[in-house]
């Protein structure tokens, strides 16, 4: 039966109607994955699906810069040290092997998890478990590795954060909005720390988090589960469970006022970025935050788009969202300004908008057309072996099941323009905004040319 | 059988209290790898072709395993058509198609695209102007009416041709804060002088100045004829009812004469080594670029060059400059790549990284040593084992999404390559052999001329460079 087949009962008509009742069945490939929960605490979740010629493999650690105390950045310093040799293989020899056998190996931090990926063609998901054990067991962190690492990580560092405009804006934008809670710092971590971490600190923090009671595997795509399942019980199944393992106890303080920082780069686009403090992943109100998203953003049709690109000519682009942890959230707004444009006005249209739909209500072609875009997001997502494990892998570390696909069809399309207002009246308000320009030392200046308009 | 043995020597072993080491099973790594099965590119009977009286190549893709469909269009000329002063002429063009098409406006149209939550784009490369409409399968009609209006009806409206202008401008600009981009124009301008490749397809600030909607009325009439064009439809649709409705609003679109591609690059470019730096005394970071001229995307030799590329440096983690540079003992980066750049006529080879400012030398010396080491100890049978592995799993992995397939089937066509050039790729891969190794390196690797392209604080690069030859300094 191929999973991935969605049935629509209700094709004809009018089409937001047709979505937007429950006439649509959806037959979500989710729904058929099979959780696994080993002794040790680790669970597995698998997903055949033969009609895709990939198998993707996903271990979804429980931790990431949020869990750091003492070393930012040591998260992601870590997953480095992931690739870096262990007791029966070398450094790099991991990812050799993967692509050597024509599979994609990588791995991603985050500031609530750590993601080690592999997608492969079926006959290499044994060495990708096999490979996985042998970290896990027998993971070897030394001086040296650590040494030329922590420069690869520090050239990550200046490559992404320093150099980069957007890098530092984002930088900026989060020290600002969070003054207590961990996500205030980049996920690579401040530079100093990543330049003084140490093995002994490294050692412990894999003995801390990487323990099988803190991980999720999720297997999707073209293998067979219970060839899969009693690899996984042989090897990553006699992995030791952690006792307990640490949370940051550390809670965000209300914010009483607008905040505003300058950063001075030397760039031609001056940048603009505001963000608002909103609620935790798995909130209520995360569906209308969701719908207010697309309305400001999405397609030239979306009101910043069209306002401040399209309309006004003050942008090259202008786009806000919706960004959910699992300790918190932010509405973060970013506006690319036209070389030679003043900043000051770009805000001011910008801001224009947000009271826009603080103050009326969206339509109820907007409400629909976001409602749309959406779902077809959703139905996108289903396209790949990795898009499915990540949905997963995500869903099981913030909520420890899977969403339906109904379910959140459902959230989604009970939003009003009502929710859409009383979101925006309730978390985009003026002194609990932080505001962020990243401009050129001797800003504001003439474009270098006409400009052309 | 077997397996009864192991079992009775495990109890064996541990009823002598000997420790089971020995006897449990080999981790995959040391097993031999198991052979892969080829599956084929598509699903029996998935794919369909044909063509309308006026010319148009029509290819469908049935995929129902999700409700949803895109729509493309492929014409087979591109900015490689433009003579360097229009440089930007062809990509502004494919701009304003979602710019007011039919009866709609600029804002109407985005309206009724977004309406539908379906995706519009259009872009120009350097062989091909490409535009494509992604939405449910059951809005079909309607997403093929929204794009056969942007294909076909393009209002090149004035007052939208100067918004656009101005958008390219601002956006050319801006591009500078990017090192990567900063590089790859200093790069291609060095590489080619006087030739179109000199220049980004979007164009520089002086020519896309002269831009405007009667020049991109004129190149859509020009390159959009039916007779140079691939139309594909990829999803949950039958055949018959996506080449009925594509003949229903196609058939009527007139023939026209297919231009001339353009001119090849002078060859070989550049004639010797050159040495420039772009000054960002802002930066923390030297971003470095190797480049010469490369191969055409028909070149016989193509397989061979793309495996040895893998080896060299397109190969990520597994690469030799990957293993020179950020396996060096001192981290000198986080990546490094190469690659050679397809095109119809010879399109540039390049090798490119990024270090700390102070490292820029060892760097760039260590990426030359290793584009030199791949001549005089091209890769032999031992790296071409991985290469051809790496080369066909990540070919068969890239045929789980449809719309992946089908987009490199119309890229067959753009160039005139054989049909079944994807069913036959993983046979042609496997039969590379060393001595292919040793031919292309000879032939398509030339550190000794290459154009090299430092982005960064020159103050602080400029002094390194001292004994590699005349180094000129330019501003962003």
């Amino acid at each position: 039966m191929p999973l991935r087949r969605l049935l629509l009962t209700a094709a004809i008509g009018c089409w937001s109607a047709a979505w937007g009742s429950s006439a649509a069945a959806l037959d979500d490939p989710a729904s058929h994955a099979r959780v696994t929960r080993l002794d040790n605490g680790l669970v597995v979740v698998t997903l055949e699906d033969p009609s895709t010629p990939v198998v993707s493999f996903q271990m979804w650690v429980k931790v990431g810069s949020r869990d750091e105390a003492g070393y930012t950045g040591l998260a992601h310093l870590f997953e480095h040290m992931m690739f870096n040799g262990s007791k029966h293989l070398g450094p790099e020899q991991h990812a050799e092997l993967i692509a050597a056998r024509g599979g994609s190996v990588n791995a991603y931090t985050s500031s609530d998890q750590t993601v080690y990926h592999d997608d492969v063609t079926r006959e290499t998901l044994p060495l990708v478990i096999d490979l996985e054990y042998e970290r896990l067991a027998y993971l070897d962190i030394s001086a040296k590795t650590l040494d030329r690492e922590r420069q690869v990580v520090l050239e990550e560092r200046r490559l992404r954060n320093e150099d980069s405009p957007m890098g530092r804006l984002y930088e900026a934008l989060f020290a600002t909005l969070w003054q207590a809670l961990p996500y205030r710092t980049p996920v690579v971590g401040w530079r100093s720390d990543v330049e003084k971490a140490t093995v002994e600190v490294c050692r412990k923090f894999f003995a801390t988090y990487y323990a099988p009671n803190n991980i999720v595997v999720v297997i999707t795509g073209d293998f067979d589960a219970n060839d899969a399942l009693a690899r996984i019980g042989r090897t990553l199944g006699k992995l030791r469970p952690s006792k307990s393992i640490p949370r940051n106890p550390t809670e965000e303080p209300e914010q009483r006022g607008e905040r505003r920082t300058i950063v001075h780069f030397d760039v031609n686009g001056p940048l603009l970025a505001a963000g608002w403090h909103a609620p935790a992943t798995g909130s209520p109100d995360g569906e209308a935050l969701d719908v207010l998203s697309m309305i400001l953003s999405e397609g030239r049709s979306s009101r910043l788009y069209r306002s401040l690109v399209h309309d006004a000519e003050v942008a090259l682009s202008a786009a806000g969202g919706y960004w959910e942890y699992d300790e918190a959230g932010a509405f973060v707004a970013i506006a690319t300004v036209r070389p030679g444009t003043q900043i000051a006005d770009v805000e001011r249209r910008f801001f224009a908008e947000i009271d826009r739909v603080r103050r009326e209500p969206v339509t109820e072609a907007e409400l629909d057309k976001a409602k749309r875009q959406i779902e077809v997001g959703l139905v996108n997502g289903l396209d790949t072996s990795h898009a499915l494990a990540e949905r997963i892998g995500s869903d099981f570390l913030a909520f420890g099941r899977i969403r339906p696909l109904d379910e959140r069809l459902a959230r989604i399309r009970a939003v009003t323009a009502a929710d859409v207002q009383r979101v925006a009246r309730t978390y985009l308000i003026d002194d609990q905004r932080s505001v962020v320009h990243l401009l050129a030392p001797d800003s504001p200046k003439p474009a270098r040319r006409g400009g052309g308009a | 059988m077997r397996r009864a043995r192991i079992g009775a020597l495990a109890a064996l072993g541990a009823a002598l209290g000997v420790g089971c080491a020995m006897l449990a099973p080999k981790p995959a790594w040391e097993l031999p790898a198991p052979p892969a099965t080829d599956r084929p590119i598509a699903r029996e009977g998935a794919l369909t072709r044909a063509q309308l009286p006026n010319g148009l190549l029509v290819l469908v893709h049935e995929d129902h395993r999700l409700p949803r469909v895109s729509i493309a269009l492929t014409v087979r000329r591109g900015a490689a058509v433009e003579t360097p002063a229009e440089a930007g002429a062809v990509s502004f063009m494919a701009e304003l198609l979602e710019r007011g098409a039919g009866k709609r406006d600029a804002l109407a149209y985005a309206e009724a695209v977004d309406a539908l939550g379906a995706t519009f784009a259009a872009s120009a490369d350097w062989d091909t102007v490409d535009l494509g409409i992604a939405g449910l399968s059951r809005d079909f009609d309607a997403l093929l009416d929204l794009f056969a209006d942007a294909a076909l009806r393009p209002r090149f409206d004035a007052r939208e041709a100067q918004r656009a202008r101005a958008a390219l401008l601002a956006s050319l600009e801006r591009a500078k804060d990017d090192p990567a981009t900063l590089a790859g124009w200093q790069a291609s301008r060095a590489l080619y002088g006087a030739h179109r490749f000199a220049l980004p397809v979007a164009g520089t600030e002086q020519t896309a100045a002269q831009l405007d909607a009667k020049r991109a009325r004129a190149y859509h009439a020009k390159l959009f004829v039916p007779n140079g064009a691939i139309a594909s439809v990829t999803g949950d649709i039958d055949s018959a009812t996506a080449i009925a409705a594509l003949t229903a609003r196609f058939a009527a679109w007139p023939q026209g004469a297919v231009v001339d591609p353009g001119p090849p690059p002078p060859e070989p470019a550049p004639a010797q080594r050159s040495i420039v730096v772009v000054d960002r005394p802002d930066l923390a970071q030297a971003r470095i670029v190797v480049g010469h001229e490369g191969i055409s995307r028909t070149a016989e030799d193509r397989i061979a060059v793309s495996i040895f590329n893998l080896i060299v440096g397109g190969s990520g983690f597994s690469s030799r400059l990957m293993a020179a540079l950020r396996g060096n003992e001192e981290g000198l980066t986080y990546g490094v790549n190469s690659g050679y750049s397809l095109r119809r006529a010879a399109g540039p080879f390049y090798a490119s990284t990024f270090t700390r400012v102070e490292k820029a030398r060892k760097a760039l010396d260590l990426l030359l040593a290793e584009l030199e080491r791949a001549r005089s100890d091209p890769p032999g049978e031992k790296e071409l084992g991985w290469a051809r592995t790496l080369a066909t799993g990540s070919f068969s992995m890239g045929l789980e999404t449809s719309d992946a397939v089908t987009a490199s089937l119309v890229d067959l066509e753009v160039y005139g390559l054989p049909e079944d050039s994807l069913d036959t790729y993983r046979t042609r891969v496997r039969a590379v052999t060393p001595k292919d190794m040793a031919a292309v390196a000879q032939a398509h690797l030339h550190p000794e001329r290459a154009a090299i392209v430092l982005v960064g604080p020159a103050k602080a690069i400029v002094p390194q460079l001292e004994g590699l030859g005349d180094v000129k300094v330019v501003q962003p």
